[in-house]
């Protein structure tokens, strides 16, 4: 990488000797684009929002110099009043759409058509700006810095390195991993306490400074803005340029930009038409047959000429540190009750799954959760970890009122909760997926990737049970489906929730495993005063580690008791277990 | 080699990129035969359904169904030599109905009235719940409704991918009944990937231990020490 950074300067430096004018004037352009095609890498590649609407910050940058030296008139101080108007304005429009495309529950493909709405609504402004804007002639001919063509190409070609080089040291960073987990699963880094909405809000924020300075610095050197550069056709060639070099690769989509829009302006004079024709077709090859885009598929192929695997250019895996817990940090007030339910009712549409629950846990109490498929339990989880998901009633976590609050917000109140289906990160190693469910505690550099993982004992300790200490830089996706399990167990452990909420945490594991994990669970209810509230289908299971067990049946609350009196009963055997759970001793 | 066998592996490896999963795997599974493949996790039984499906290649070794060599072949094509399988992850159509999964498991909707009452005298829910969306069943009733959907189709050869967890126990048991019931009436074969020893025990007729991608224990479930056996292999 070094090399590679190393050889862009020399070529940015070195180029306007060697190369002609037209064509240094081209790169100028081309650097500039690659800048705001940088950007949907982030936005896209990286977290998985796909964006039309870069070209509007790009506008908005642009049009800010070009009206202020055309209407005001230019001076150092007002290029600099330009550029801040240009960054803040672009900043506050993405911060309005952030807030209106990424709110609680909003699908991707909404926050799409509004980035597709966004730039035809900015070029929609420009075009009915009569005089002022230059409606579709743009504006033109306004004094601008008295610059020689070859610093520009400096200037631009420096831009676009170091926004290049920062944002590849940050998307490897920790903290760049979790945009990466964001794309990969949303809910599960609402569930690790991350607040999703604000992380893309702050980051199309970033993005929008980004595009608009590109765009100020283009209107600098051009002498010339128009509305098609905040239009959405432009920003819908940054999507294809960014998927014809590879998105997620940033190297990928900067060369792309460069190659097409270079050879565009030498080409689309002889082939007008059949220029656009190869383009286009290009691009549908390129989504059919590489989807991946060009610069992996380059990258491949070198490392196979080179004789290298992916095994042996992967970085050290960090090492694990076992770090006190401490359940309770950051909480106002920790009574007694860990968990209060007041009359619970969950409806989907006329089907009623949960009426009218009630009951309270205490600290340290490891309470299991029984009842037939069917009967609400999933249900009633889920409704302990996001406000939104009950009909009716109320529920306190640590005496808080949780009313109406997303995950995250549960999560401070010292919720964890693990899925009934095992849910990763997919494309994250296992270290990189611990290190985000570390985010709430530890906030991750945005340089660095660090050198060693802070996790819980516990989690270590399911860590080290299930052999998981062995794959950290295993990606999860290769994982098999109860080590997919484990990990995910251990993420919610590495939170260091004081309320465990776990949907059949053991499924897919072996008996002497999920004993294993059986011990972990009865430790931290009794050493760390713990309230975990279990679902688990395995009797002996729930026998051996619970001190209460509540069963569920058709969505109501049918029997509360020690495990004897309910493992014993005869409803649960009429319900639940059958012959085979004859009453203990019994037992194999 | 003789039709005498329903599914033969022989020397299969296989895995995923670089890393090999499955190594020199030989199984036989004959017709009729409950066979209960067991493991402790990341041992690759998993990979060694998907290699037989061929939803993952294969790197040596062969597959013969009935005795036809089937190495190779892409899944759609194994899907009509009345192969059914279940995986482990996500196999249902969440937006469709209950019914409309059940269907997909038919050629013919003709047998689909009959299908469905055979179903539900063992899972009760399925008849009344016909045109519920398969996604918002539980967890525990989505497994009963792949197993629904699995005999539907009336297979020769059933491949089940972990299928007792997240079940309650009554319904493991009723289960165990199901697939032996099944066996006796129409003589399917049916290989199980368990963790739950019991379970496995208690319906199977012969059993493999895998470990590392190999087999390192096999016999019949009658076999004195049988459990023992496969207890001491899945201890960590």
């Amino acid at each position: 990488m070094l090399i590679l950074g190393a050889l862009a300067l020399v070529l940015v430096a070195g180029g306007p000797y060697v190369l002609p004018t037209y064509m240094v004037n081209s790169l100028i352009r081309a650097f500039l684009y690659a800048a705001a095609a940088l950007t949907v890498d982030i936005l896209w590649g990286y977290t998985g929002i796909l964006t039309f609407g870069q070209s509007a910050f790009f506008g908005i940058g642009a049009y800010a110099a070009g009206l202020i030296f055309t209407h005001i008139g230019f001076s150092l101080g007002y290029a600099a009043l330009a550029l801040v108007v240009g960054v803040a304005g672009a900043m506050i429009v993405a911060a309005i759409v952030g807030w209106l495309s990424f709110y609680q529950g909003a699908s991707p493909l909404y926050a799409s058509v509004v980035s597709l709405v966004l730039p035809i609504v900015v070029a929609q402004l420009l075009y009915s700006g009569g005089t002022f804007t230059g409606s579709s002639s743009g504006l033109s001919g306004f004094e601008s810095f008295d610059i020689a063509i070859e610093t520009w190409f400096w200037i631009a070609g420096a831009f676009l390195i170091i926004l290049t080089a920062g944002a590849w040291i940050f998307v490897r960073s920790d903290a760049g991993r979790v945009l990466v987990a964001i794309r990969e699963n949303e809910a599960r880094c609402e569930y690790l306490g991350i607040n999703v909405s604000r992380v893309k809000i702050l980051l199309l924020v970033v993005c929008a400074a980004i595009g608009a300075a590109a765009g100020y610095a283009f209107a600098c050197v051009q002498m010339v803005v128009a509305p098609e550069y905040a239009g959405f056709v432009f920003g819908t060639e940054l999507v294809i340029w960014v998927a014809l070099g590879g998105r997620g690769t940033l190297i990928g989509p900067v060369l792309g930009t460069l190659v097409i829009d270079v050879s565009t302006s030498y080409l689309s004079g002889n082939l007008p038409f059949v220029w656009k024709l190869i383009i286009g077709l290009t691009f549908v090859v390129v989504i059919v047959a590489i989807p991946q885009g060009l610069l992996p598929l380059i990258k491949g192929a070198v490392d196979r000429l080179r004789g290298r695997s992916k095994i042996d250019t992967a970085e050290p895996a960090p090492i694990l540190q076992s770090v006190a817990a401490d359940p309770f940090a950051g909480l106002a007030q920790a009574g007694a009750h860990a968990l209060q339910i007041k009359d619970v009712r969950k409806h989907f549409g006329s089907l009623q799954v949960l009426e009218g629950i009630n009951f309270t846990a205490v600290r340290g109490e490891l309470l299991s959760l029984v009842g037939p498929n069917g009967a609400g339990k999933t249900t009633l989880m889920r409704c302990i970890a996001d406000g939104n998901e009950r009909t009716g009633g109320v529920i306190l976590v640590n005496e808080h009122d949780i009313q109406r609050l997303p995950p995250y917000d549960c999560v401070a109140f010292g919720v964890g909760r693990k899925f009934q289906t095992a849910t990763v990160f997919e494309t994250l190693t296992v270290a990189e997926s611990l290190r985000i469910a570390r985010t709430r505690r530890a906030l991750p550099s945005f340089r660095a990737r660090a050198a060693t993982l802070d996790v819980p004992e516990a989690a270590l300790k399911v860590i080290q049970a299930t052999g998981l200490d062995q794959m950290l830089q295993v990606e999860a996706r290769h994982l098999s489906h109860g080590q997919k399990q484990a990990l995910e167990l251990a993420m919610v452990l590495t939170l260091e929730p004081n309320v465990l909420l776990l949907d059949e945490p053991t499924a897919g594991l072996t008996k002497a495993e999920r004993m294993l994990i059986g011990q972990v669970l009865v430790e931290l209810a009794g050493n760390h005063a713990l309230c975990i509230l279990l679902v688990e289908h395995d009797l002996d299971f729930v026998r051996e580690i619970s001190s209460r067990v509540i069963v569920l049946h058709q969505g109501r609350l049918v029997l509360d008791g020690t495990v004897h009196e309910v493992v014993e009963s005869e409803l649960v055997r009429t319900i639940y277990s059958g012959a085979a759970h004859a009453p203990a001793g019994s037992q194999a | 080699m003789s039709a005498a066998v329903a599914l033969d592996l022989a020397r299969v490896r296989s895995g995923y990129g670089e890393a090999l999963i499955v190594r020199e795997v030989d199984l036989d599974i004959r017709p009729g035969e409950i066979f209960v493949l067991l493991g402790k996790n990341g041992m690759g039984k998993s990979t060694l359904l998907k290699t037989v499906m061929g939803f993952l290649p294969i790197q040596a070794g062969n597959v013969r169904l009935f005795g036809e060599d089937i190495t190779g072949h892409p899944p759609h094509r194994l899907a009509r030599k009345a192969i059914s399988y279940t995986p482990q992850e996500q196999p249902l159509f969440q937006d469709l109905s209950v019914e409309d999964n059940l269907r997909l498991g038919l050629r013919d909707d003709k047998y689909l009235e009959e299908g469905v009452k055979r179903i539900g005298m063992v899972f009760s829910f399925i008849p009344q719940r016909l045109k519920q969306r398969a996604g918002t069943l539980s967890g525990g009733e989505q497994k009963m409704l792949l197993v629904a959907r699995a005999l539907m189709s009336r297979p020769k050869l059933m491949l089940i991918d972990e299928i007792s967890e997240g079940l309650q126990p009554s319904v493991i048991e009723r289960l165990a009944g199901v697939l032996r019931s099944e066996r006796d009436s129409t003589q399917v074969s049916i290989l199980l990937i368990e963790q739950n020893v019991k379970f496995a025990l208690s319906v199977a007729d012969r059993y493999a231990v895998l470990k590392l991608g190999e087999i390192v224990d096999r016999g019949s479930v009658g076999d004195q020490g049988a459990e023992k056996s496969i207890t001491d292999h899945l201890a960590v």
